[in-house]
């Protein structure tokens, strides 16, 4: 086999497991809770339901004065978004793009979420960012973060409101 | 090998697609990262069987691979891409993802309308954009530039453009037609926490729910054109306001309280233009507004207003206004239900008789379940009554009331189709009936 052939052949396989792994990934992953990640320094522990859906609606943007909320949203695709969609925003995909053109819009935010493509991009922008927030897989939560109650509620705890 | 290649291939284009619309842009992004990371995993791979030292001098193209990496590497904030639901990617990764600044971001908006109706006189004090011509055709609509920009983690500026096609907009003698450009909004705004941010500029007079939901951008509203009561170009409430606004949230026990109070020029010599060059006379104008959206109606938001300022119209004797307004919004789809009621009181500084003028509307919509729920029709009825002892209004507000039944078809998540019945029934006059048609888009 010529070396470009190799190449291809290589490549082909490795797009081939990134495509058996993301099938595996979401048969296996589906019902796991989702995890809502800060930074340690972050000063809060504990979220009710609402306080959740306020920050992530963009009413909520500052954790302390000093502390400004940077909001991480999965890409269109991700199970993680799909909960989050579904559960506190209550909206479909178009009516979540919807909401955030309008939030700007009306000059209530400077930009949108940020989008972020997979756990460990989440997790490596809560880490180097202060007061980011984001949503992983709980079974995919790195050390070094802190995962906040939501109603006194960590993510594996019956009545979680986050799968 | 090569069929067992291709068969690799097409397992994995096909599993995304399994979970994502072929022609979604953000999944075909996606695995053009996929494949740079692919291409990066390799070059790694060749780089380490090479040899360590190979690989150490290679180190920034390895950084810029999403591979395992140190939390502070700049690999996730480079690799984060800007849409329509985004932030704008930081052009510089810092050591700490830090944010750039100023952070510019360019939206727009536009849309084309067609309009038939009965009427072959002039409109009559409708505003331009509710279409009502006494000619039928296409009519090009605003087109509408956004710009924000954070300046730094506490101060926001924002500011709308439009260019509206008018038939005097243009050069010669007499005006040959042509667009006129105009700064609907420019607003800078310091947050100093979520209860308190004080701003600075030309707004859309937050004393409705309309008038600082939509704007300019046809494109997020579900009917054609807005509330006449709150119409640009019209004159019941004063669109435009030029001042300070100092505004906050707090959590009012679930209740989620916001607040806007403010202070400004007040209305033109021209009654539909706010103040631009300044105050017609000493006395500024002052507005406080507030609502609610409680936490266990997820979707409702209540609320109303009061609007104070001295008038010196061109047209008019000099009065003082006091407008007091309410709402309230179910901000779902399923229904959609906005309402309004506004009273605009006018008091002759001469002491004159007083006159009170009052508007509302009411629009539903639903957004049927079938059809990708692309479809989402709609019903509006609204009403102006102005008396004729009301100097100010009498010559350039409408009294009516109307219906407007219609359809908005979304083609995709960024544009429209809209067509809408409209029926108006006005004091003294002819009614109007037409049609209207219209395409918006945001980009």
């Amino acid at each position: 086999m010529s070396k470009r052939g190799g190449s291809f052949s290589r490549r082909a396989m490795l797009l081939a497991a990134l495509g058996l792994a993301g099938i595996a990934a979401s048969g296996t992953a589906q019902g796991a809770d989702v995890a809502i990640v800060v930074r340690p320094d972050v000063p809060v522990d504990n979220l009710t339901f609402a306080e959740l859906r306020r920050l992530f609606l963009g009413d909520r943007q500052f954790w302390t004065s000093n502390l400004r909320v940077t909001l991480l949203v999965r890409a269109p695709g991700a199970r993680e978004r799909e909960v989050v969609l579904k559960t506190i925003y209550q909206m479909s995909e178009a009516q979540f793009r919807q909401y955030w053109i309008a939030k700007v819009f009306r000059a209530e935010a400077a930009s949108g979420p940020r989008i972020v493509y997979s756990s460990e991009m989440a997790a490596e922008l809560v880490s180097g960012m202060p007061g980011a927030v984001a949503f992983v897989d709980a079974d995919l939560v790195p050390k070094g973060l802190k995962v906040l109650k939501i109603n006194g509620l960590l993510p594996g705890t019956k009545g979680y409101p986050l799968h | 090998m090569r069929r067992i290649t291709l068969l690799c291939v097409v397992i994995a284009i096909g599993a995304p697609r399994s979970r994502a619309q072929a022609a979604d842009p953000a999944t075909k992004e996606l695995i053009e990262k996929l494949l740079a990371r692919i291409d990066g995993l390799e070059k790694r791979v060749a780089e380490l069987e090479k040899g360590g030292a190979t690989a150490s001098a290679n180190a920034p193209q390895a950084a810029a691979s999403p591979a395992p990496a140190p939390a502070k590497a700049p690999s996730a904030a480079l690799a984060m891409h800007q849409s329509h639901d985004q932030a704008p990617a930081p052009q510089t990764a810092g050591p700490e993802s830090a944010p750039v600044y100023p952070s510019l971001k360019i939206a727009g908006f536009s849309d084309l309308d067609f309009s038939a109706t009965n009427l072959h006189t002039s409109s009559a004090g409708f505003g331009a954009q509710t279409l009502i011509e006494p000619h039928s055709g296409f009519e090009e609509g605003q087109f509408t530039l956004h710009f924000s920009s954070a300046l730094s983690p506490r101060v926001t500026m924002f500011a709308e453009t439009t260019l509206t096609a008018r038939s005097d907009a243009g050069t010669g003698t007499p005006p040959a037609p042509g667009f006129n450009p105009e700064v609907e909004r420019v607003i800078i705004r310091y947050d100093l926490n979520d209860y308190f941010k004080l701003s600075f500029g030309r707004y859309h007079t937050p004393i409705n729910y309309w008038n600082t939901a939509f704007h300019h951008g046809q494109w997020l509203q579900t009917t054609i054109s807005r509330p006449e009561m709150t119409q640009f170009g019209g004159s019941f409430i004063p669109v435009h306001f030029i001042g300070s606004l100092a505004e906050g949230a707090a959590p009012a026990g679930g209740l989620n309280l916001n607040y806007a109070v403010g202070m400004g020029n007040g209305r033109g010599q021209v009654i539909g233009r706010g103040g631009d060059f300044g105050d017609i006379n000493n006395n500024r104008a002052w507005l406080a507004n507030a609502f609610i959206k409680p936490d266990g109606l997820y979707g409702l938001q209540l609320g109303g207003s009061v609007y104070r300022d001295e008038l010196n119209p061109l047209t008019a004797p000099a009065a003082r206004e006091w407008i007091e307004s309410a709402h309230v919004v179910w901000q779902k789809e399923t229904p959609e239900f906005i309402a309004e009621f506004a009273n605009v009181g006018h008091q002759p500084v001469s002491g004159a008789t007083a006159s009170n003028s009052q508007a509302f509307y009411v629009q539903t919509a639903y957004r049927l379940p079938w059809l990708e729920k692309q479809w989402k029709p709609y019903y509006r009825f609204e009403y102006i009554h102005v008396p004729k002892s009301d100097a100010i209004f009498r010559s350039v507000v409408p009294t009516f009331h109307a219906s407007t039944v219609g359809v908005r078809y979304d083609i995709t998540t960024f544009a429209a189709f809209k067509f809408e019945y409209r029926s108006y029934v006005r004091r003294d006059l002819p009614s109007i009936h037409g049609f209207f048609g219209q395409t918006s888009f945001t980009f």
